[in-house]
């Protein structure tokens, strides 16, 4: 009687599942279709429909950031585009959209630092794997030692060369999230949006940033974002002026 | 040893930094750029870097009567990087009205001949002082002390009246008698509403004798702009300090012989004259000054379309570089602008037409001349780049009010040639998008693009995506962590076989010890002669198992089911050798079950060597 149970229930949530997909699917297309007829609005919001459904893939923001794109809000484009990205970062549709928008635009980018670009050919899920799987070598090596009767030095070295490794790729972990491309990254929606050296409308300004452009938010308070700006400056832009690129 | 290394060390470092140090430089700045017929205004020049300095021997000009007040120096080390700078202090006191300037001065250092920036002084009659001030003295109107004449506060606005914006210099006096040991425990605050002062910065501390008695004069500088037209009081600055003064007494004090007048001046008290006469309290005062009137007029209408805020005095001079670039190249733009106002409300000069440009949001930076920042010069760097053949850079415009003149005034750049290659004035060009896309309306060319190049984004993606991926990174997913308990679940594994293993292979280790124990003890007594031959054999049977069982490539075998064949088979014994092994599991045999009397009573000593010589040869 319970595994009746049990199966029925797994039949249900696999049904209800494919539904949910092909639902999905149906309003992809139809979005799809508002953009080929050129309503890029009704497409736009067909696409952030899914998105807010939390139907999240690469293909789903690249069609989003082109649909932004159409209707020339080049802020909304790049975020999308850069959204894309995250998710896919060898997206090559995105990748050449995105540098598209950026002329259009002029947006203005963060410079990643030497160190960013060098720990940059692989991705932070790349490097979470391998400080995983080092870590449990290094661990599986060092118990090893522990209850050997003879210490072998080849096994000693191994347990150490993983264990570093290990480190050396939470340590690139660490600066790739806090780095230009991590979580604190943002682009710029808003026109016309100023960076102020205080959290007043007239404060004096530090830099105009044309829609698109990348900022690294730092801190947040109330409406306010203290941010990381292009040219090594820093300063603070209003809430609604941005949006993060992870959500 | 290492002392002197480190000392050496930080003389050589030194050394290196002294000759790496910059040129020397020179700035001079007014306190204040207009002023009235006996109102003295100070003149600072500030010599900076490394060498000597020499200062203007005489600064003479008709009209004004010019005195030098001393010279302060600075000597800083920030990070093994050196910063040494001169003071001259001079007091300008003009004796008419007019509008002076003060001539490049020429001062020699570090071996260079540098000279000032040459500097304007308005000088207005005198319709009345327009400095407040509350000094101690019976005579004083305006007097405002407190704690018996012991202190005094004077707050000193040069002008009567401002802009709205406009940055007026104010410096703040606070003297403390001599010899009440003060001690400043909050530091001076303007108040009034209707202005926004900059941050204080104590600018000297001086001994002056007012009315016949020494005070210690901190001067602190400041600035203060009006944010509204009206008129405004400005002040009481207040402030609070501790002094030492004469402890109350219930008797009546003596006066002091030099009180003729009966001035009942609180510095006749004896502690003054004696201190150890009577020990003084330490008391909390509050300083006050009296508020000084401003009037302040709002800016006239009609500013033109390059002004921002800027008030005072400025000067503008730019450059560029590259001045031969290719279209959509960048062309730095350099523009300073020194003088004296509010920096903070100057920003970039505005490009007076900037058709055929594309500019770029432009950086700034401010470096100021004096303590409180109305003195300076801000430097901005616009990027700007030409989208079509240019043979000039567009003129920029920069426009301040100035108070003096009480007019706005717009200061353009010079006209700069600069050649523009690659290509002309083309429109951009639309590509013809992708068959499911619509078409893109025409869009301006990135800088540097080629001309012919289409400009269009690429095709959307129709297919639907299975997947459902995450922003979230890979270690703070949940599933990742769960996924750790699959090797943390083999660890536990593999630890509790490598344990297990190693227990029993310590327990078959103490089986072979004690069996080894065992035939050690066993063949000790089969060499001495005192055993009987039931003993004697059963023991030399038990050493044969014994070799037997540890000879056995089989680590379970048990000694006692070791027979004559099986330890001969496991020893690889030839067929003589058989025999006698033979023989001697059967001769214990005998001894064992047909008892101890079916024989001699000893064992004859060619026995025992030939018992002995078998079990040593069983290897």
């Amino acid at each position: 009687m319970k595994n009746c149970t049990f199966l029925i229930a797994l039949l249900f949530c696999a049904g209800s599942t494919a539904s949910a997909f092909a639902q999905s699917d149906a309003e992809f297309a139809k979005a799809n279709q508002e953009f080929a007829k050129g309503d890029f609005k009704e497409a736009i919001a067909g696409y952030e429909g899914l998105v807010r459904a939390g139907q999240w893939n690469a293909n789903l923001f690249y069609d989003l950031g082109n649909a932004y794109f159409r209707t020339r809000d080049f802020g909304r484009a790049i975020l999308n585009y850069e959204r894309a990205l995250a998710l896919d970062r060898h997206h090559p549709e995105a990748t050449a959209n995105l540098q598209i928008a950026r002329d259009e635009s002029r947006a203005l980018e963060l410079q990643p630092t030497r160190v960013e670009r060098y720990l940059q050919f692989a991705s932070i899920n790349q490097y979470s794997i391998a400080a995983a799987a080092a870590f449990w070598l290094g661990i599986f090596g060092i118990v090893a030692l522990i209850l050997a009767r003879r210490r072998s030095t080849t096994l000693t070295l191994l347990s150490i060369l993983c264990l570093l490794v290990c480190g050396m790729a939470a340590w690139a972990i660490r600066t790739l999230d806090n780095g230009s491309e991590g979580r604190g990254l943002a682009i710029v929606t808003g026109n016309d949006v100023q960076a102020r050296l205080a959290t007043a409308d007239t404060a004096n300004s530090v830099l105009a940033l044309p829609p698109g452009s990348e900022i690294k938010i730092l801190s947040t308070r109330g409406d306010w974002i203290y941010a990381a700006l292009p040219n090594d400056l820093r300063g603070w832009i209003q809430t609604k002026s941005a949006e993060q690129v992870r959500l | 040893m290492h002392c002197r290394i480190l000392l050496a060390i930080f003389a050589v470092v030194g050394t290196v930094q002294m000759a790496c140090a910059d040129s020397p430089s020179v700035t001079a700045v007014l306190s204040n750029s207009e002023a009235t017929v006996g109102e003295t205004v100070e003149l600072q020049i500030k010599v900076t870097g490394p060498g000597d300095a020499r200062p203007p021997e005489e600064i003479s000009i008709d009209g004004l009567e010019i005195h030098s007040t001393g010279t302060s120096r600075q000597f800083e080390i920030h990070n093994f990087s050196t910063n040494s700078s001169v003071t001259y202090n001079y007091t300008i006191l003009p004796l008419r009205a007019g509008r002076f300037t003060i001539s490049p001065q020429t001062v020699r250092a570090g071996g260079k001949i540098l000279r000032t920036p040459e500097l304007a002084l308005n000088v207005a009659d005198a319709p009345g002082k327009a400095p407040t001030t509350t000094r101690p003295g019976r005579g004083a109107q305006n007097q405002t002390t407190s704690a018996g004449d012991l202190v005094f506060a004077e707050l000193i606005v040069p002008k009567k009246t401002a802009y709205v914006g406009e940055i007026v210099p104010v410096q703040i006096r606070m003297g403390f008698d001599a010899r009440v040991h003060p001690r400043l425990t909050e530091p001076p605050d303007i108040t009034g509403q209707g202005f926004t002062a900059q941050k204080l910065q104590q600018s000297s501390q001086n001994l002056e004798t007012i009315n016949g008695r020494p005070f210690e004069v901190v001067t602190f500088k400041t600035a203060i702009a009006a944010a509204r037209a009206g008129k405004f009081e400005i002040g009481p600055v207040k402030a609070k300090a501790q002094v030492v003064v004469p402890r109350r007494r219930n008797a009546p004090r003596s006066r002091s012989p030099f009180d003729l007048f009966d001035l009942d001046d609180p510095f006749s008290d004896p502690f003054f004259s004696n201190p150890f006469a009577q020990f003084g309290e330490r008391r909390d005062i509050q300083i006050s000054s009296e508020p000084v009137a401003l009037e302040v007029k709002p800016l006239p209408p009609n500013a033109p379309p390059s002004f921002s805020g800027a008030i005072g005095s400025f000067t503008m001079a730019t450059d560029a570089k590259p001045k031969s670039v290719q279209v959509g190249d960048p062309i730095t733009v350099t523009t300073t602008i020194s003088g004296r106002g509010n920096f903070d409300r100057v920003n970039a000069p505005l490009l007076e037409d900037d058709r055929g440009w594309h500019k770029y949001p432009p950086s700034s930076k401010f470096k100021q001349d004096d303590e409180v920042g109305i003195s300076g010069t801000k430097t901005f760097e616009t990027v700007v780049s030409p989208n079509e053949n240019k043979q000039t850079l567009p003129v920029l415009a920069f426009s301040y009010f100035d108070p003096a003149k009480e007019q706005y005034v717009t200061l353009h750049s010079e006209p700069m040639a600069i050649a523009v290659q690659g290509g002309a004035a083309a429109p951009a060009v639309a590509a013809q998008p992708p068959s499911s896309s619509p078409p893109t309306a025409a869009r301006g060319r990135s800088p540097g693009a080629d001309s012919n190049k289409p400009q269009d984004i690429l095709y959307q993606l129709t297919e639907p995506s299975r997947t459902v991926a995450s922003f979230e990174p890979l270690y703070t997913r949940r599933g990742f962590w769960m996924g750790q308990s699959l090797p943390l679940a083999a660890l536990f594994v593999f630890v509790g076989w490598k344990i297990r293993r190693a227990r029993l292979e310590d327990r078959e280790a103490r089986r072979i010890g004690a069996l080894q124990h065992e035939a050690a003890e066993l063949m000790h007594k089969l060499r001495r002669d005192d055993a009987s031959p039931r003993e004697y054999y059963a023991e030399a049977s038990r050493v044969v198992r014994l070799k037997a069982a540890l000879a056995s490539r089989n680590r379970g075998v048990d000694p006692n089911a070791v027979d004559a064949e099986a330890a001969a088979e496991t020893f690889k014994l030839d067929t003589d050798s058989r025999d006698r092994l033979r023989r001697l599991f059967e001769q214990n045999d005998e001894w064992q079950y047909s008892g101890t009397h079916n024989g001699p009573g000893r064992i004859s000593p060619e026995n025992r060597r030939d018992v002995l010589e078998l079990i040593e040869n069983l290897k």
